[in-house]
């Protein structure tokens, strides 16, 4: 069933406590070497998915295979152990073990594999130096600042060259700062050891920056899959739109299909009528558009939908101006650069592309 | 798919049934069997000795209201004197060490637990050295100053209740500074910047916040001391003044032994206990403590100026009290011929030592206790480990039921507990009774809530992700108990192995009814010493037993310094 290029196939999952059901049918497949988000909010069953992955949670529905091996099967009972799957894990809370030395907790995976010292040493070694940790081998785990506990926490997830380790909002612990450096890093560190990688968080920039792919998870189910750009630029529906970057959602009804391919009429209520890209398939029903605060244009572009509208307020955010925007449509949001500021009260026309504007799911 | 399936699916789990249900039993056996002997026995109106009763009714417990109405004012009167005197000194040295710029404030909170530690009846024996009428240390050096008649009596209503105040007492300050800690100092901050003054502040928002904790430490203070047994015998006895927990010990003294009357007044104190412990639950529970969350902060601490030093005072006077007094007028009596605190006149011996420790009887019951403290701390660590990992850890239906039976012991008083294990071990078919399996059984079975509830504090501790991280890691279940769990939960398990250990050594109120001429063990041997010796060879038992419980203490308090505090 599964075929080699994949490295882990979940299918149909489904996990319960109790009356609960914290994971309702969730399927997805992760290849060779790439890295995988679960993305969602608090309580959205993406901790609860990547714990199933690792055997710490028993599903009660679905199968889990890795490397073609199944793992977990409901329906024939078969459950691997978590020590036998081959998988690692990077903890929300970093587990380091305050009772070892930093050593002692990188070079535990290796020992439970009984290697040979001297080929424990040489791996342990690597992988603290991979985190730059060397220099603190030595150092009591109950001594170490956050930063460095998720260091060693790495590094002891990795020491052992596993196929797949699985991190559980690694980062979230960290301060804004060093949760920046560290993306950049475990980016790196990704490519570098070309390891497959799932990932859990609920920080939809982390989600986007460092991922091949993302999953974008709710209340227990997958909304939408694709690359970080996909996922950004095509929204599949409304929780998509707003939990994933900021969009403003336009509500009306959809006309009639344009020539151009994908390209429909939208009617906005109150009678302005938009073009709009419906990426995924007409069902009918389909009642919103969203429009990506970054992607409205204050100035008229040619071939655009084009908009007056007055600025209302204006917010100065540093890395961006935030405009809030009566028009036609009700008020809208726009992210602008901070170059070429326009005044409060200031009238205005605004212009977004077909494209940037997507019919969502109803 | 429902839930017992799914417990068989995960690997390892289908044995977990076969160990519960077993436990689940053996506990019941243990903490409910002797309760219901016991409202047996109570309701008993034919010959008290009589198992199965022969006639039933309710005349014990209308005897009771009876006869023994001055025993039961007795009770309420030194229960209201001591719960009132510990709360003050309890609110008064929360207050202090948690809200002032005290010197010394962190030593001095760790001396505070020391009261607890020097048990009741140590405590009791040492304020009868002290203010006894004539012979007490008190009085005689007031005469020896010039002064007249007696300055202090001991042997009195306030002195039991001045000795329970002291010695048990020190729950409510554990509780009332908990309650100063777990508030946030911003709710007060908040209302000094909106403009209220400092004693405002204290009036409308301090004062409201901790006053939930207060009268929850009240409630709870006043449940013990119904139930506290040790100073009102000591002290009692001597002094005719009977309550609850020393007529129950009297009636079974009585030929024959009035068991019904005893289980009636037993019962009585049970329920009363009980719907009061309820009663602080439920206050608890009921969220009075909205404000105050888990969390443990650093009050703001005032600055008292030169106010500090008194205030130091207040503390030091309340140790010199409760252990420095106390212990050194026992270490002085226990060192001379005849106790006297005038030094001129006290000729010196080591006599009482020797005594003490070449006397058969109390060879034998000091080498049974620590054996006892010994065995049951031991095997008791390993059972209740087992119970916590049940309770805690696994996942295993009926746990909850298994919690709350570990737990009831609590709600009982040591004394009734006592009297029940004795009537229903007289009447089981297995003979234990009179040996010191008995009296190792009971211990366990009164010492699982201290005990589980240490242990269970380590393993919440211990975050789970340190054991799954382990598994992660590839470690098999036994490896990661190696390698991981044990490691961890270590100074737990000593923390309350030694804890078991120390209320062995002291336990009086299950041994009291337990113990049979074969086996003796220390703290009733020191009360009938104190009855039929002198004071000044029970004075050096009592030494030699704290002496005990002392060693214990320091290697716990080197232990847990890194770790929680409030092992009380």
């Amino acid at each position: 069933m599964s075929d080699s290029a994949s490295r882990i196939v979940v299918s149909d999952l489904s996990i319960r406590y109790g009356e609960v059901t914290a994971v309702n049918g969730v399927s997805f497949e992760v290849g060779r070497g790439e890295h995988v988000t679960l993305l969602g909010p608090s309580g959205c069953g993406k901790t609860t998915t990547l714990r199933a992955i690792a055997g710490l949670e028993q599903p009660a529905i679905g199968t889990i295979s890795i490397d073609g091996e199944v793992m977990y099967d409901a329906i024939e009972r078969r459950n691997v152990p978590t020590e036998h799957r081959g998988v690692s894990m990077v903890f929300q809370s970093y587990a380091v073990w305050p009772h070892m030395t930093v050593l002692g907790n990188v070079a535990y995976g290796l020992r439970v594999r009984k290697l040979a010292s001297s080929e424990l040493s040489a791996k342990v070694e690597r992988a603290l130096d991979l985190v730059q940790m060397r220099h603190l081998a030595d150092r009591p785990a109950s001594k170490l600042s956050g930063g460095q506990q998720q260091r060693v926490a790495l590094a002891r997830a990795i020491a052992f060259s596993p196929t797949v380790v699985l991190f559980d909002e690694p980062l979230s612990n960290l301060d804004a700062k060093l949760r920046a450096e560290m993306r950049l890093e475990l980016r790196e560190l990704q490519r570098q050891l070309g390891i497959t990688s799932v990932y859990v968080t609920h920080d939809q920039e982390e989600a986007l920056a460092i991922s091949d792919r993302v999953i974008v998870m709710n209340v227990g189910v997958i909304e939408q899959i694709g690359t970080p750009e996909q996922i950004y630029n095509r929204p599949r529906n409304r929780f998509v739109a707003d939990f994933v970057g900021s969009a403003n959602l336009i509500r009306g009804r959809v006309g009639k299909p344009l020539a151009n391919g994908g390209t429909i009429e939208f009617m906005a209520d109150g009678g302005h009528v938009l073009r709009a890209t419906a990426p995924h398939a007409l069902r009918g029903g389909e009642t919103e558009v969203a429009v990506r605060t970054a992607y409205i244009e204050i100035g008229k572009t040619a071939d655009a939908n084009q908009l007056p509208g007055t600025v209302r307020r204006r917010m100065f955010h540093g890395d961006f101006v935030q405009y809030v925007i009566d028009c036609p449509l009700g008020q809208l949001i726009v992210r602008r650069p901070p170059t070429n500021l326009v005044a409060e009260g200031e009238d205005i026309e605004l212009s977004f592309s077909p494209e940037h504007c997507i019919l969502l799911e109803g | 798919m429902t839930a017992p399936v799914k417990g068989w699916l995960r690997s390892g789990n289908h044995w977990q049934g076969a160990i519960t249900l077993p436990v689940l039993l053996v506990v019941a056996f243990l903490v409910l069997l002797p309760v219901v002997f016991l409202l047996e026995e109570s309701l008993n109106t034919g010959d008290p000795m009589a198992f199965p009763p022969q006639q039933y009714g309710l005349a014990n417990y209308a005897a009771m209201l009876e006869e023994d109405l001055q025993v039961i004012v007795n009770t309420v009167v030194i229960a209201v004197t001591a719960t009132m005197m510990a709360v003050v000194i309890g609110f008064t040295l929360a207050w202090i060490l948690t809200r002032t710029n005290v010197p010394g404030r962190d030593r001095l909170e760790r001396l505070m637990q020391l009261p607890y530690y020097m048990t009741p009846l140590v405590g009791a024996l040492a304020w009868a050295v002290l203010a006894s009428p004539k012979s007490g240390f008190f009085n005689q050096v007031w005469r020896w100053a010039g002064g007249e008649g007696d300055l202090f009596n001991i042997y009195s209503m306030f002195g039991i209740a001045w000795i329970m105040a002291l010695f048990e007492g020190t729950v409510a300050f554990v509780m009332i500074s908990a309650a100063m800690k777990s508030m946030d100092p911003a709710l007060e901050e908040s209302a000094r910047v909106i403009g209220a003054s400092k004693l405002r502040t204290a009036l409308t928002v301090t004062l409201p916040l901790v006053m939930p904790g207060v009268l929850g430490a009240t409630l709870f203070v006043f449940a013990e001391m119904l139930g506290s047994f040790a100073a009102a015998l000591v002290i009692g006895i001597p002094a005719r003044v009977y309550v609850i927990t020393t007529a129950i010990w009297d009636s079974t003294l009585s030929y024959p032994p009035a068991y019904g009357r005893a289980s009636a007044m037993g019962l009585a104190l049970f329920v009363v206990m009980f719907a009061m412990l309820s009663g602080y639950r439920w206050m608890v529970a009921r969220g009075s403590f909205a404000t105050i969350t888990g969390k443990a902060f650093r009050p703001r601490t005032m600055d008292m100026g030169r106010l500090a030093w008194p205030l130091f005072a207040v503390c030091a006077l309340y140790i010199v009290l409760a252990v420095a007094l106390p212990l050194a007028a026992l270490l002085l009596t226990s060192l001379e011929r005849f106790a006297t605190a005038l030094l001129s006149q006290a000729q010196f011996t080591l006599a009482n030592y020797e005594m003490a420790l070449a006397l058969g009887p109390v060879r034998t019951a000091l080498a049974n206790s620590l054996l006892l403290g010994l065995g049951v701390a031991t095997v008791g660590v390993l059972v209740m480990a087992l119970l916590v990992w049940i309770i805690y850890r696994s996942e295993m239906v009926g746990r909850g039921a298994v919690e709350y039976l570990v737990m009831f012991p609590q709600a009982v008083p040591r004394l009734v507990f006592g009297l029940a294990l004795l009537w229903a071990w007289l009447n089981m078919p297995i003979p234990i009774y009179g040996t010191l399996w008995l009296l190792a059984l009971a211990y366990f079975t009164v010492m699982l809530p201290i005990g589980v509830r240490t242990l269970a504090g380590v393993v919440l501790q211990v975050d789970k992700s340190l054991e799954e991280c382990a598994r992660v890691c590839g470690a098999g279940w036994l490896y990661q108990l190696r390698t991981i769990s044990l490691p961890l939960l270590k100074p737990g398990v000593i923390a309350a192995w030694l804890l078991i250990f120390m209320a062995s050594v002291r336990e009086l109120g299950v041994s009291v009814f337990l113990m049979g001429p074969n086996a003796k063990v220390i703290a009733p041997s020191i009360v009938g010493a104190f009855a039929s010796s002198g004071i000044e060879l029970t004075a050096a038992m009592a030494l030699i037993q704290t002496f005990t419980v002392v060693v214990a203490l320091m290697i716990l308090f080197r232990l847990t310094r890194g770790m929680t505090r409030e092992l009380t």
